[in-house]
């Protein structure tokens, strides 16, 4: 399907017509903090603003909590009733270190055993993607492969040429959408290359960057190294802002909330940076707060690209912008010792 | 300034006085810092002193062996004596370098004043009694106290009571205690069912990621109340009602520990307005019991101690 | 609009066991009569006491929580009602600072002698209860 444009003017009118078969989720400034959530049928002022969410828009197929089941017991035995979410929905305006995050988890939940909650939302979910034009100071998403300007984990992906958007479908999804807004124009010759002249503008931007060569093998050779470990975990203060924060994380737990004979089952965000996550009853593996920091590190640039052939990390820089130490990622990374202590790995061997 | 606080944390590590030293250094955005926390007397040379020095380094005592030297301002010096109080630090293996702070600077209140996010911001500067925002290199002038926290606003005790060292420096302390408290004003003002429907709606954002506890000094439960599952007080599902009990028995277990020092609404991803609650338990235990956090480090916390005749009128 | 008057609050009470546990129960010998709409629970002392009892007796749906104690001074354990006293002196303010109308967490002082009191406690409670209405605070909706 050729590339087509629209102008920013018009964008609540396309949002309209999707959103007679879909519901429209866009950015938000409702709750006082940027956040995805159901468009109210007028306001596009987030074009204006937008640069990116503190949530990230996982939080539409993962939410923070969502009742999975109520049970109730009768006397034959216990009712269930299954809850979940099919509703046909739209994210329109992922960026691509989101859309790549969400491509990571989907990975997680659908590839081999399907997670029946999560499948269940995304495979109703179509993305819009925006490509950034006005990077902020913590993003590196091209240090991680992410292209700020284009994604291909998206159904749609738009580019701002000034004051018009060019449309590019990538899906079957995506140029049903495209098909259903009648009257958009091709986008010419011309502008695709203002699209690539402001995405130069916006790579031009980009301050921060993470150097990954070698960083799974660095890593590798200093796990044992407590004291550096140590020092790393210093100032973290083991809350679960960046875990909850980060695009590419989805750890949960299940709990069952029952008053008498009535209840329901929830899954809800859980974080590996919280002290009692690995806690067993005989034991916790990670009580140290030092071995969770290590651990969030080499989930993220080690056992990932070990085991999935891609790092965990899209860059968005969430965890570093809204950190309440501001511990910083590409700092600790760019920190790892650079020899690589063959001793160091002997030892960890024979214990 | 700066320098001279440098030399008194390098000159402590220097002598072996103490173990560590926990300071404040730049961060790694614009207009942050970030904890510092090192034995090796080079680093102290990295040591700042500004107007972005927001987290309370005090909860770090709680879990640094040894010896260690601190730098506090006001009420990070009350937070300390705080958990000297409890128990929970020893003031013999404690320095405490004492920095008088005329206020700090609240990036959300200035992005809001702006309309800009902080990276595009080129400067913020404040003297005596005037801020200056540049963006652009275009200079806007405003009031400071539009700048400051709310809480620095309230702040009685901008220098520090409790301090073996105490760094000299002129304090132009703006006190406007009627502007850091008009949030909790405007909630008085409202019936009953505003405001609990207020909280109801603030608390719909909760996600429970805990920074609010984690980075709060008075928080140093071993195991925290929302972490029991026998008998499971609250759901760790972050449903309001759970989100809303949780902040409330909070704030009432802090209580008497607490000294507004703001941090855990700065920290809040979503912008709960937590120190509207935070701040408000602070008037309320002066107000019944006559008594501010952190004062005097030989006195009982206040929940373990009584006056014979209080609260008269509240129980019948 | 509903019909409260067939509407009776449930309201949980923490009594101590030593003090005004004991009275209740001298309520009951001399026969005298309180409203039924009290759930008792005992304690070994209001010093017990937590906040999150109040919360969760809220939460859980309960009109109004009471607690009592004994008479300052006169502690079974010394010093524990002292320090309930603070407690629910800041627990009252803050819940109301928090929209909790004041009538919906009430304390009270009542020794183990003073049935006729502790009758006169709980009538006044169900009355205060039934004048602000059926507690809603926690209902899910929306």
């Amino acid at each position: 399907m050729a590339v087509k444009k629209i102008n920013k003017k018009n964008i609540a009118k396309v949002l309209a017509v999707w959103r007679r078969e879909y519901n429209i989720i866009v950015p938000s400034m409702a709750t006082d903090v940027p956040a995805f959530s159901e468009w109210d049928g007028e306001d596009i002022s987030f074009l204006d603003w937008y640069r990116n969410t503190a949530v990230p828009p996982k939080s539409v197929v993962l939410p923070p909590m969502e009742k999975m089941m109520s049970f109730r017991k009768e006397k034959d035995g216990y009712k269930t009733e299954v809850s979940v979410n099919e509703d046909k929905q739209i994210i329109f305006g992922i960026r691509p270190c989101d859309a790549k995050g969400l491509a990571i988890i989907d990975d997680v939940f659908t590839n081999g055993y399907e997670d029946y909650y999560y499948a269940s939302r995304r495979r109703n979910t179509l993305l819009i993607g925006l490509g950034c034009t006005n990077p902020q100071e913590s993003c590196f998403c091209t240090s991680m492969d992410v292209d700020l300007a284009t994604s291909k984990d998206v159904d749609i992906m738009f580019n701002d040429t000034g004051s018009e958007f060019i449309a590019e479908a990538f899906t079957a999804g995506g140029e049903y959408l495209l098909k259903i807004t009648t009257g958009l124009k091709n986008a010419t010759g011309t502008d695709m290359k203002t699209a690539k002249s402001v995405e130069l503008e916006a790579k031009n931007k980009l301050t921060r960057a993470l150097d990954t060569r070698g960083v799974s093998k660095k890593l590798q050779a200093c796990f044992n190294n407590e004291d550096f470990w140590k020092q790393v975990a210093a100032k973290c203060v083991s809350c679960g802002i960046c875990t909850f924060l980060c695009p590419t994380c989805f750890c949960f737990d299940i709990n069952d909330e029952m008053v008498r004979k009535q209840g329901a089952r929830y899954r809800e965000w859980d974080s590996c940076s919280f002290r009692l996550y690995t806690r067993m009853p005989m034991e916790n593996p990670r009580e140290e707060k030092w071995r969770r920091v290590r651990q969030r590190v080499c989930h993220k640039f080690e056992f990932y690209p070990m085991n999935v052939d891609i790092f965990a990390c899209t860059g968005c820089g969430r965890c570093i912008r809204l950190c309440p130490v501001n511990w910083d990622i590409t700092r600790v990374i760019a920190g790892l010792p650079r020899q690589s202590d063959v001793k160091e790995k002997a030892s960890a061997l024979k214990g | 300034m700066e320098t001279e606080l440098c030399n008194e944390a390098g000159r402590l590590l220097e002598e072996g006085a103490v173990d560590y030293v926990i300071g404040f250094a730049a961060g790694s955005l614009k207009f942050t810092t970030t904890p510092l926390i090192t034995s090796d007397k080079n680093d102290t040379v990295n040591l700042v002193n500004n107007r972005f020095i927001t987290n309370n380094l005090a909860k770090y005592l709680l879990e640094i062996k040894g010896r260690v030297g601190i730098i506090a301002k006001g009420c990070d010096s009350r937070s300390i004596v705080s958990l000297i109080q409890d128990k929970q630090v020893c003031r013999e293996d404690i320095v405490i370098i004492g920095i008088p702070c005329a206020g700090l600077i609240d990036l959300a209140k200035v992005e809001k004043l702006v309309g800009k996010d902080r990276d595009l911001i080129d400067d913020i500067n404040i003297a005596d009694d005037k801020a200056v925002i540049t963006i652009d290199g275009k200079k806007k002038g405003f009031e400071a106290r539009q700048v400051l926290f709310d809480h620095c606003l309230s702040c009685e005790y901008p220098v520090p009571r409790e301090y073996d060292v105490l760094i000299e420096s002129p304090v132009n302390k703006i006190r406007d205690d009627e502007a850091g408290k008009k949030k909790i004003r405007e909630l008085q003002k409202m019936t009953p069912e505003r405001r609990w429907a207020y909280w109801k709606e603030q608390f719909k954002q909760c996600i429970r990621c805990y920074a609010c506890r984690e980075v709060c000094p008075a928080c140093f439960c071993e195991r925290c109340f929302v972490e029991e599952s026998q008998p499971r007080w609250i759901s760790p599902a972050p449903q309001w009602q759970d989100n809303l009990v949780f902040q409330v028995i909070r704030a009432l277990h802090v209580a008497g520990r607490c000294t507004d020092c703001g941090e855990c609404e700065r920290v809040c991803p979503q912008n709960i307005p937590l120190r509207s609650m935070s701040a408000e338990m602070c008037d309320l235990v002066e107000e019944l019991f006559d008594y501010k956090t952190g004062l005097d480090k030989s006195a009982l916390p206040l929940m373990t101690s009584y006056e014979p005749v209080e609260a008269e009128g509240l129980i019948r | 609009m509903e019909d409260n008057s067939q509407w009776q609050p449930r309201i949980v009470g923490f009594l101590c066991k030593w003090c005004s546990y004991a009275g209740a129960d001298l309520t009951g010998t001399s026969r005298k009569k309180y409203p039924a709409n009290l759930t008792i629970l005992k304690v070994p002392c209001s010093g017990r006491i937590d906040p999150l009892f109040i919360m969760k007796g809220l939460q859980m749906g309960f009109d109004g929580v009471m607690v009592s104690g004994c008479h300052p001074g006169d502690c079974h354990y010394q010093t524990g009602n002292y320090r309930a006293r603070r407690r629910l002196a800041l627990t009252k303010k803050f819940l109301e600072y928090m929209g909790v109308p004041e009538e919906r967490v009430q304390a009270s002082w009542v020794s183990a002698s003073e049935g006729a009191k502790f009758a006169q406690v709980v009538v006044d409670v169900v009355e205060n209860i039934k004048a602000v209405g059926p507690n809603s605070l926690f209902s899910e909706e929306g």
